[in-house]
């Protein structure tokens, strides 16, 4: 295996599998380096349920994905396994592996991700402190479970609270970015939930409703029209436990301009997408710049959209700010072939 | 039509004129009542601005109305009126005539800091609520707080005599919030000051009261101070 012939493709996520399989179809290698032991990404590897927008469940979706870059010829994949170090240039690194392999590629693609927001930085929504406080990756593994139920004593809850922008949209925190994809998510919860369990009452708490584009009407109005989901137009500024055992949500209804003490039996984090914890490591490894939240920076923006700060290195998806499953992997394909190009030596790589 | 309910009105929105006769017809009192309309009909664009000039305020534009500030709130605990969360939206859009109807709370911020501590956007409520103040202050919109009577008394002996003298400060406080000057605490402190300090100490403090002794060669200091504390308020609030 040549250097002309290879992309390093890192992470194995949506968008890093769109990559190899796009990398692949050209007749070209894609070498997948992924930390974890399965393939997948967040949506794998946290149990995700019903995909938004195509309420297909997670791990066919993305299953599929795995499969068509497991069986082809032209990917080699290795697992739990990092880069560690990258000598070279652009059409000519050469990329040592933890577990001392060394690897020559032309060009390498980014699909490293984010990691998601640690409820516990925000004690007052009493994450970690309650049974019944849980995040969405928890409630889409519950759904998952195809059950609806308090951990803390297995009945069937009256009424789930969710709370939007959960370490997200909040400077106390230093994260001043939105995560995009979680108002549409929790729509699409609060649905899910009250499809397995109609007598349970669904409440998102807000600040803004973000379902941008076609997710307007098929997740925040379908939710609202014909699963009755309520939406309540507070930030939510503690969660307490009130003696018969139920929890306690207080705010300001900013509408109604009344405070607000209500009883709920879950209440759902509606976490954020944090960059990847590991990205300073990223960084100095692959020798690239992080913009100012923490992702991964990119080169010029709209005629190397998909470049990073060095030449011949791509990326693509949640590693360079919340991104939906689409948008990474059509990213993914976008990085993808412009590595290939750069194999070709056809296109000159914008600086 | 008749008005059934005027209770439910705003008083000052009713408009009526105790004799009015129209082509000959009598329709003085009841018969003329009106309620002006309750749309808002403009914006005064620079008010946010205003606040912003005060001490405080800088930071309230950046409010996107979560409320966790009203929420956290302990003033708001005592009495939903004190809605800060809802005077910043007031602030921000110009809507002076609305904040006005809550004008005689605003200044009872304890600024303990707990919406400061939750904000997400980093307003500083507390902030906007101080420089909310003194602008109706300034404005002559509510009464004097007595801490700004106490600190102008304060600053005014210090220019005048480059010093103050506390039971003067006292006495001027006490004018200045129109209190009585003898109170019955103040009775019993100088009571109890007679029977225990020595006589020496008594006899000093009686004179310094007396004849006011400013601090040596203060001379134009004062004058000096007076115009640099001018200049200072003048800048920033058009700075
Ligand atoms: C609760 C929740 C629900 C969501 N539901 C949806 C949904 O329904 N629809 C939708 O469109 N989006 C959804 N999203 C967003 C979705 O998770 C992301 O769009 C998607 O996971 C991004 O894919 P990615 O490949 O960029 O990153 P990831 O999925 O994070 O994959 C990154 C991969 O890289 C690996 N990796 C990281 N660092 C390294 C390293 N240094 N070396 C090697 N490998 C590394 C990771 O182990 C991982 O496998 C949801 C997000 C959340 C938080
Ligand atoms: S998508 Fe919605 S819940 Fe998520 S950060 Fe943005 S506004 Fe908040
Ligand atoms: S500082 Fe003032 S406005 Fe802020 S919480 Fe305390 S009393 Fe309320
Ligand atoms: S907490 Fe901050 S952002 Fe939220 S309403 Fe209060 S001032 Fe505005």
């Amino acid at each position: 295996m040549s250097a002309q012939d290879t992309v390093l493709v890192v992470g194995a996520g949506p968008a890093g599998l769109s990559a190899a399989a796009t990398i692949a179809s050209m007749g070209k290698k894609a070498v997948i380096v992924e930390k974890e032991d399965v393939l997948g990404g967040a949506p794998i590897i946290s149990g995700y349920a019903k995909l938004v927008p195509s309420g297909e469940w997670a791990k066919d979706a993305i299953g599929r994905m795995v499969s068509r870059v497991e069986g082809d010829g032209n990917v080699s994949i290795h697992k739990s396994t990092k880069v560690t170090q990258v000598a070279g240039e652009a059409g000519n690194f050469t990329a040592t592996l933890s577990n001392g392999d060394k690897l020559d590629a032309g060009a390498i693609v980014l699909g490293t991700g984010f990691t998601h927001f640690d409820s516990i930085n925000k004690p007052e929504w009493g994450f970690g402190t309650y049974e019944d406080v849980l995040t969405t990756t928890q409630m889409e593994q519950m759904v998952g479970t195809g059950q609806i139920r308090c951990p803390s004593d297995g009945r069937v809850p009256e009424r789930v609270a969710i709370l939007l922008c959960v370490g997200s949209r909040d400077r106390q925190i230093g994260r001043e970015w939105c995560s995009k994809i979680c108002c549409t998510v929790s729509t699409n919860l609060a649905m899910e939930i009250k499809e397995i369990s109609p007598s349970t009452d669904v409440f998102i708490y807000y600040m803004d409703i973000r379902t941008f584009g076609l997710y307007e009407d098929k997740f925040y109005w379908k939710s609202q029209e014909e699963y009755k989901t309520k939406f309540v137009k507070a930030r939510i500024a503690e969660v307490t436990k009130s003696p018969d055992g139920r929890l306690l949500v207080k705010g300001e209804d900013t509408l109604v301009k009344r405070p607000i003490v209500i009883p709920m039996d879950l209440v759902v984090h509606a976490i954020g997408m944090d960059p990847n914890a590991l990205n300073p490591e990223i960084a100095k490894t692959f020798g690239i710049g992080l913009e100012k939240h923490g992702f991964i920076d990119r080169a010029e923006q709209y005629t190397n959209s998909q470049g990073t700060t060095r030449k011949g290195i791509y990326v693509c998806g949640s590693a360079t700010g919340p991104e939906t499953i689409d948008d990474s992997i059509a990213q993914g394909q976008a990085a993808g072939s412009r590595a290939v190009a750069d194999l070709y030596g056809q296109q000159k790589v914008a600086s | 039509m008749a008005i059934h309910e005027k209770t439910l009105i705003d008083p000052d929105r009713i408009l009526q004129h105790d004799h009015l006769v129209v082509d000959g017809v009598d329709v003085s009192g009841s018969w003329n009542t009106m309620i002006t309309p309750r749309t808002l009909t403009d914006y005064e664009e620079h008010f946010e601005e205003i606040i912003q000039s005060y001490s405080g305020g800088e930071n309230v534009h950046r409010c996107w109305q979560c409320g966790s500030c009203t929420n956290s709130c302990t003033m708001y605990a005592q009495n939903v009126d004190f809605n800060p969360r809802y005077w910043i939206y007031l602030i921000r859009l110009g809507l002076k005539a609305e904040l006005m109807k809550d004008k005689d709370i605003i200044w009872q911020c304890v600024s303990c800091n707990k919406c400061t501590n939750i904000c997400p956007k980093d307003v500083r409520p507390e902030g906007v609520m101080k420089a909310t103040a003194h602008w109706l202050e300034d404005n002559g919109l509510t009464p004097k707080t007595l801490s700004t009577h106490f600190d102008e008394e304060f600053t005014h002996q210090c220019i005048e005599f480059g010093r103050i003298e506390d039971t003067e400060v006292m006495v001027g406080f006490f004018k200045r919030s129109g209190q009585p000057l003898v109170q019955a605490w103040i009775v019993e402190f100088g009571k109890r000051l007679t029977k225990r300090l020595p006589l020496g100490q008594l006899a000093k403090m009686g004179m310094n009261v007396v004849f006011r002794p400013k601090t040596k060669s203060w001379g134009k200091t004062g004058e000096v101070l007076a115009e640099y504390v001018k200049a200072q308020k003048e800048a920033a609030h058009h700075g």
